[in-house]
């Protein structure tokens, strides 16, 4: 006795199929990434030593206007060892923590000595401790040495330590930067050199010789000043 | 901008996934549903390249702070949005490796639905995709608006992002026609 059969619908396969086009998805992007590899090799961006300085942009103070700051546009990125160029000296500090406060008077010093072969930056960020509200008036303050109450808390930016800066200041308030820098606390300071490759951290104590301080680390890489 | 070889090479992976879709609407059945995912297959092939060429000018212009292999002047240029360091990344993540993360989601979706397009998962992967595809979209829309309003001398406009861009817009829209082909029983 014949039966009637209904038309079957189409099945799948019996394997499973998904492995297959995962390995060939992974072999295809692995591919792709190779050849960028190939192109244009990955580049270390950080602030660990021999990184490439993180870039940033934001408005600095040279004592004028608030203006647009890059950090590459410092950079030299065709400079060679022993070649021409300045180093950059990046110093991160908030204007109401004590320590930064004091090292004011150093970093005038430094900058005294070595302000033709080394390019000084102090970026300003603002600690999330109590009391450390800080505003474009207070950087301009600690900066020029300029009445203004509320550096270091609750002292008149006019005593701060050492003379007035006359290197750029930067309004990194809103701790845009302080991120990708790994920003341990304040101050911070790390010595580039003249291409935006990290030279001296302080946080890598190892690389460098028994307690070297900055100003050691100035003599050291930069050389005579 | 003078049109470069890698463009034109993206214009035409562009235009044969399109014609693709094109084809595969006119088409009922399975052959219909086949040239539909290969159309969506070439679609997130163009955007993994676009992608990862896009991450190559990023790891350029982070090494020589220039790239030859876009332009980094005028209205049309790459220089000024992969090379802006406060937009150039997701999370600290660039953009491109982004775009070849997402594209290789969907080339696996698509592929997996090409392979075996009458699987038990083949429904839930149709809808995988297009939800995949529009989950991307938000971020195109924002990329737009930073290259034409927020990056160093906007507006700019970088090719090779657009491309990755109209990739994803493609993908999405074959992703929705064969969701509907699976909905509404033309799949085979």
């Amino acid at each position: 006795m014949a039966r009637r059969r209904k038309a079957a619908a189409p099945k799948g396969r019996d394997n499973d199929v998904r492995l297959m086009a995962a390995l060939v998805t992974f072999g295809v992007t692995s591919m792709i990434l190779m050849a960028v590899m190939l192109l244009a090799p990955i580049v270390k961006v950080g602030p660990s030593e021999g990184e490439l300085a993180p870039d940033f942009t934001a408005q600095a103070y040279s004592g004028g206007q608030w203006e647009d700051f890059r950090l590459s546009d410092l950079f030299n990125r065709s400079w060679a060892p022993d070649g021409d160029g300045n180093w950059i000296l990046v110093q991160y500090i908030d204007t109401d923590c004590p320590y930064c406060w004091s090292e004011g008077e150093l970093m005038g010093q430094l900058h005294l000595q070595w302000n033709q072969k080394v390019t000084f930056i102090t970026v300003v960020v603002e600690l999330e401790i109590q009391g450390h509200d800080s505003s474009r008036d207070e950087i301009e303050g600690f900066r020029d040495k300029t009445s203004f109450d509320g550096c270091k808390t609750n002292s008149n930016c006019a005593d701060r330590p050492g003379n007035p800066h006359s290197w750029v200041y930067i309004d990194d308030l809103n701790a845009r930067t302080s991120g990708d820098w790994e920003l341990p606390g304040t101050p911070f300071s790390a010595l580039l050199q003249p291409d935006g490759t990290v030279a001296w951290n302080p946080q890598q104590p190892g690389n460098h010789p028994d307690g070297e301080e900055m100003e050691g680390a100035l003599q050291r890489l930069v050389g005579d000043s | 901008m003078a049109l470069d070889i890698p463009l034109i090479v993206f214009t035409v992976g562009l235009t044969i996934a399109s014609a693709l879709a094109v084809q595969a609407r006119s088409k009922e059945g399975e052959d219909g549903t086949r040239t539909m995912l290969d159309s969506g297959l070439v679609f997130s092939i163009v955007g993994l390249i676009s992608s990862g060429w896009t991450y190559a000018i990023h790891n350029s212009i982070l090494d020589s702070g220039e790239t030859t292999m876009c332009a980094s002047k005028g209205l049309v240029q790459c220089g000024s949005v992969i090379g802006d360091p406060d937009w150039n990344n997701l999370f600290g993540i660039p953009w491109g490796i982004t775009g070849l993360l997402s594209f290789s989601l969907l080339f696996f979706l698509f592929l997996s639905l090409r392979m075996d397009m009458h699987a038990k998962w083949a429904e839930s992967f149709t809808t995988y995709s297009l939800l995949a595809g529009l989950a991307g979209l938000p971020f195109v829309v924002f990329l737009v608006f930073v290259e034409l309003t927020q990056v160093e001398g906007a507006p700019h406009i970088c090719p090779f992002c657009t491309v990755a861009h109209l990739s994803l817009i493609g993908f999405l829209i074959v992703a929705y026609v064969v969701r509907e082909r699976k909905q509404s029983g033309m799949w085979a």
